[in-house]
């Protein structure tokens, strides 16, 4: 079936199963970006934003998203330079699977919370499984990026 | 997951005659854990352009859409205004925002599930679900009803009252499904008290809760004592069932402690 939507503000409309994520629809369109870690609702690598609200798009059938906008990290690329920034200055990078969809997360974070206390920025980035670099230094990086005007 | 047909209906007329059409047919709500069953699912009816995914108020009640998504609830200005937000904090425990931001309140009542903290945080309030075709039932006797209900739950309707509420989900890591879930109201003075994932969908203590509303001043070890008589643990692969109920005794009473203040 064709589905018809918005990618990074661009209509598009591509043909799709009626069984098939969202993640493999853009990934089998060249969005690259967006990562499979576990295909199973669990690690939010797959993070994107549908409508400035991050979810798991591994778990979205690309059916039920006619009409949406969707964020991917192209669609955002000024925004993804800064937070790259912060997490670089803080040694809180991660890897190429996992930066992504935290930066997307993060970037809908400062979008939705206003001066959010430590708690509500854990309780918002828990969904993006993995810490390799460490919760403390993620934890600068972000709050130094929702200080940023 | 085999899907031969994905289906937008146009009206909950349609949607419940597409359901009928073939047993094999499914609603789809957040979708998640239909994918997670990997089922073989012949049409996916999706509600979401039906128009269920509001959340408003009455004088007497709160009426809760079935798509409205385990994020809307948690945010709702009217969800957090009741019973010092313990009805939130049911869903805030569910994974992370990019997963609630999917799942629906709707799916996680209808699949009975039996580690909801969605399930277990509404019990111990009036909640009752109204189904299309007409058809309406309270939250417990849905639990209780044997088979499956092909019908499509439409709204929750929760009942306001003066009191407050208490939520504790025993989980091991932060993304975990819950090893215990207590849920405890006391409202318009009156106590109720549920506990789920014992490994077993969430019940009332109702015991307990007819010593709590008949005593003028209740014992809560006591009354603890009377839940798990009355509600039973068992062992699996995530705790046992001894630890179950030390853990079901304690929050018990901290929770009658915490809605009693
Ligand atoms: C990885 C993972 C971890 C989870 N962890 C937790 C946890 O820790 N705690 C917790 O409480 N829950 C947890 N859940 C469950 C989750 O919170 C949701 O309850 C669940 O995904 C169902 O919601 P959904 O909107 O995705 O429903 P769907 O998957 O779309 O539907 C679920 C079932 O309900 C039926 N259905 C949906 N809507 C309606 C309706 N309006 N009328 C009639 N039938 C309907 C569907 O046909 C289907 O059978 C977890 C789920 C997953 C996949
Ligand atoms: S790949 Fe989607 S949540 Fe892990
Ligand atoms: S697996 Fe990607 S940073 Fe840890």
């Amino acid at each position: 079936m064709l589905v018809k939507f918005y990618l990074n503000d661009v209509e598009v409309s591509f043909d799709v199963a009626p069984n098939e994520y969202l993640a493999k629809t853009l990934r089998s369109h060249g969005i690259k970006s967006v990562k499979v870690g576990c295909n199973e609702s669990s690690c939010g690598s797959c993070t994107l934003l549908i409508d400035g609200k991050p979810m798991m798009s591994c778990s979205i059938l690309s059916a039920s998203i006619e009409g949406k906008h969707i964020t991917t990290i192209e669609g955002i690329q000024e925004e993804a330079a800064k937070i790259a920034h912060y997490f670089g200055e803080e040694g809180a990078d991660q890897c190429g699977f996992c930066n992504v969809g935290l930066a997307l997360t993060v970037y809908a974070l400062k979008r939705e919370l206003k001066n959010p206390s430590e708690e509500e920025i854990n309780n918002y980035i828990v969904g993006n499984l993995c810490r390799c670099s460490g919760l403390q230094s993620q934890l600068k990086a972000i709050k130094a990026y929702l200080k940023e005007e | 997951m085999k899907v031969n047909e994905y289906y937008r209906p146009s009206s909950l007329e349609d949607a419940y005659h597409k359901l009928q059409e073939d047993p094999k047919n499914s609603l789809l709500a957040g979708g998640l854990w239909i994918k997670k069953m990997g089922l073989s699912v012949n049409c996916l009816i999706d509600l979401s352009t039906l128009g269920l995914n509001k959340i408003s108020e009455t004088k007497d009640e709160i009426i809760v859409g079935s798509m409205v998504t385990q994020r809307d609830f948690e945010n709702s200005p009217i969800i957090k205004s009741l019973f010092n937000d313990s009805l939130a904090f049911a869903v805030r425990e569910v994974m992370g925002v990019n997963f609630r931001n999917i799942a629906t309140i709707g799916g996680s009542i209808m699949g009975r599930y039996t580690f909801s903290d969605v399930i277990c945080g509404l019990l111990p309030y009036d909640v009752s679900l109204e189904f299309y075709p007409s058809q309406k039932m309270s939250l417990e006797d849905y639990l209780n009803y044997k088979g499956r209900l092909n019908a499509i739950l439409v709204n929750i309707h929760i009942k306001k009252g003066n009191g407050k509420g208490y939520f504790k989900k025993v989980k091991t890591t932060a993304l975990d499904f819950p090893i215990l879930n207590v849920a405890i109201s006391k409202v318009n003075g009156k106590y109720a008290v549920a506990v789920g994932s014992r490994p077993m969908v969430a019940s009332l203590a109702h015991k307990a809760m007819d010593y709590l509303n008949k005593e003028s001043k209740p014992d809560f070890n006591k009354a603890a004592e009377l839940v798990l008589e009355e509600l039973s643990c068992l062992d699996n692969m995530n705790a046992s069932k001894e630890y179950r109920q030390d853990l079901t005794k304690v929050y018990v009473r901290r929770g009658l402690e915490e809605v009693s203040k």
